[in-house]
């Protein structure tokens, strides 16, 4: 572009960097505290279903199990050969804190959900302060950029397999559609996980919100549903931002990115 | 509901780059920001941007296209990109690293600490366990805090709801046609029908500084009964709807009223039976606001027949604001007194709210 003397050393170091700002301080603190928050509501919330399951088939004559996730246990168990415990219990001594332990896990349980509520307060805050909600907005034409998003994730690894050329579609706003479709249902599940938590926990002062479920088994199935959503989140975003870089991590932790415009996807 | 700047959905259509000016007056920010436009609070050009800024190319540019339209409400804002010195950008880099790394730490020890004995020992085996534990303790972190902070949580979330709860509520009722199969879930043995045999119910705690004995056809005789469906919902997750006959706990409370300093009944049942058919009394706090409940029951029917055995006969507390392991079965005791009586499950590591 423009002529100019290339600068010494000395005169590098005292220039200015330029960065983007991207996360709000507060997004970048529940994001961190939404991490152990999360894991520990998980636990304590699958030690809570292990006493009573609201997924339920009629008795196996076989194993005496009614309940899905004891099969699926079992199933875990026999395919990675695992004898350490019993194997109706895999899923509830692997994922929860374990079984038979109900007094302790709703402790827990509401010790973690009062401070999950609270930081998805913080959060919206932060969004709000930091304007960083508009680019979570759905828009009509994500649906076709998530295609193109999809196609190229497809295609990742075998373009690189064939030494193809294969660009990133181009993304002229902060997030590219499927992450906005991604970090926008996890905003939806966090509203759907406390409200239907909150049904099930005082469905008679809150009976509004329990005929919201259309009852009382209708909000445990919303809560179990969100907690798959919320989980199966958490997979895909760690292997995207190790596969995007040290960058976008951290971002997260220090809120600029030193990705300009013209050096990201275009 | 994307609102692009125009300019750039043509340059993408085409295939062409943004227009050079755009380019350099925002240092490649986006949307290119004109001269017509307010410029962005980010793109602000700072010392080094002025140097670069082409201020006499526009001006010799064709005739500048109509001014885009502001930008919705809901429309994506421009990145915002800023210059800062490099040792002030290196020692907030810094600091929020080593901040995490703290937070990192504090949830390490914080969630070793808040882990049931049982997981942990699971994780990391006894001795592991043991090791951990005395460092833990060491700085603060033990198991009695543990206990009193977890306790807190329990009492924290009670007065929540306490705070929440409107005297006038009512409890959801259904219609007969919903009832649902209702399970017997007590953890002890159900015990046999001798205990009807001389079965009265003892009050005592009165106004009257006497202690009452009646047996269940005075009961019957001398209080109306009221029928309800509602749902009985267990501290587990499993609920049930089903139809309870019975008399008005405020009835008998207006019949033989509690002494004035009176605030909670202990509700008790001396024939309850442990896992092994061992006697093991079991008891309940009940606090008088919930006590005279118009859907507070103290019921002598299940489905339209007098109650089972299995289901609590000849009386139990039906309260349906309150999980099952409030309503009583067998009960045979009531004992009114202005401090909260004990209560087994909350013994037992439950809360004693347990208020819906």
């Amino acid at each position: 572009m423009t002529e100019t003397p290339p600068p010494t050393t000395r005169a590098r170091s005292a220039e200015p960097a330029r960065v983007v700002v991207k996360h709000h301080p507060l997004v970048r603190l529940t994001h961190w505290v939404n991490v152990p928050v999360l894991f520990g509501l998980i636990a304590s919330g699958l030690a809570i279903y292990w006493a009573a399951p609201v997924f339920l088939h009629p008795r196996d004559p076989v194993t005496g199990s009614r309940d899905y996730l004891v099969d699926l246990g079992a199933a875990v168990a026999h395919v990675l050969h695992d004898r350490g415990g019993d194997p109706r219990s895999w899923i509830y001594d692997h994922v929860s804190l374990g079984t038979g332990m109900l007094a302790r896990a709703l402790r827990l349980h509401w010790a973690l959900a009062y401070v999950f509520m609270l930081n998805g307060a913080l959060y919206l805050i932060g969004l709000i302060a930091g304007g960083g909600w508009r680019a979570l907005l759905p828009r009509l034409s994500d649906v076709a950029d998530a295609r193109a998003m999809l196609r190229f994730y497809l295609g990742v690894v075998p373009m690189a397999i064939r030494r193809r050329p294969w660009p990133h579609p181009v993304i002229r706003s902060k997030y590219n559609a499927l992450q906005r479709a991604a970090y926008f249902s996890m905003s939806v599940a966090g509203v759907l996980v406390i409200l239907s938590g909150w049904a099930m926990h005082k469905p008679i002062q809150f009976g509004w919100l329990e005929r919201l479920f259309v009852n009382y088994d209708g909000a445990r199935i919303v809560h179990f549903v969100c907690l798959l959503v919320l989980g199966s989140f958490v997979v895909p975003h760690v292997i995207l931002v190790i596969a995007d870089g040290w960058d976008t991590f951290r971002s997260m932790v220090v809120g600029w990115s030193a990705r300009l415009k013209e050096a990201r996807h275009e | 509901m994307s609102e692009r700047d125009p300019d750039e959905e043509r340059a993408e259509n085409e295939g062409m780059p943004p227009p050079r000016d755009a380019v350099n007056a925002t240092g490649g920010g986006v949307p290119p920001a004109r001269d017509d436009m307010p410029p962005t609070p980010g793109a602000m050009p700072s010392s080094g941007d002025a140097t670069l800024r082409p201020e006499e190319g526009t001006s010799a540019e064709p005739p500048p296209p109509p001014p885009a339209p502001r930008p919705g409400f809901l429309a994506e804002r421009p990145e915002v990109e800023r210059d800062v010195p490099r040792r002030a950008l290196a020692a907030a880099t810094r600091r929020d690293f080593l901040l995490l790394a703290g937070g990192v730490l504090a949830t390490a020890a914080g969630a070793w600490w808040l882990l049931p004995d049982a997981t942990r020992a699971r994780l990391v085996g006894m001795s592991g366990r043991d090791h951990l534990d005395s460092l833990a303790a060491r700085v603060g972190l033990s198991r009695a805090r543990r206990e009193r902070t977890l306790d807190r949580a329990l009492t924290f979330d009670d007065d929540v709801a306490e705070a929440l709860t409107s005297p006038d509520r009512r409890v959801r009722t259904y219609a007969r046609s919903e009832v649902t199969p209702l399970r017997n879930n007590f953890h002890g043995q159900t015990p046999g029908p001798e205990i009807l045999a001389g079965w009265s119910l003892t009050l005592s705690g009165l106004a009257s500084r006497r202690v009452e004995r009646l047996p269940l056809a005075t009961l019957l005789a001398r209080f109306p009964l009221h029928g309800q469906v509602t749902r009985l919902v267990c501290v587990e997750g499993w609920s049930a709807v089903a139809w309870w006959g019975g008399l008005r706990f405020a009835d008998l409370l207006a019949a033989f009223p509690p002494a004035p300093s009176a605030r909670w009944a202990a509700l008790r049942s001396v024939v309850s039976l442990d896992a092994y058919g061992r006697p093991e009394p079991y008891y309940v706090s009940i606090d008088l606001k919930t006590a005279r409940h118009p859907q507070t029951l103290l019921a002598t029917h299940h489905d339209g027949r007098p109650l089972t055995l299995a289901h609590g006969a000849p009386l139990r507390l039906v309260a349906p604001m309150k999980l099952g392991l409030k309503n009583i079965k067998a009960l045979t005791d009531i004992a009114y007194s202005a401090d909260e009586p004990a209560d087994y499950w909350n013994e037992r590591g439950y809360s004693k709210y347990d208020g819906l």
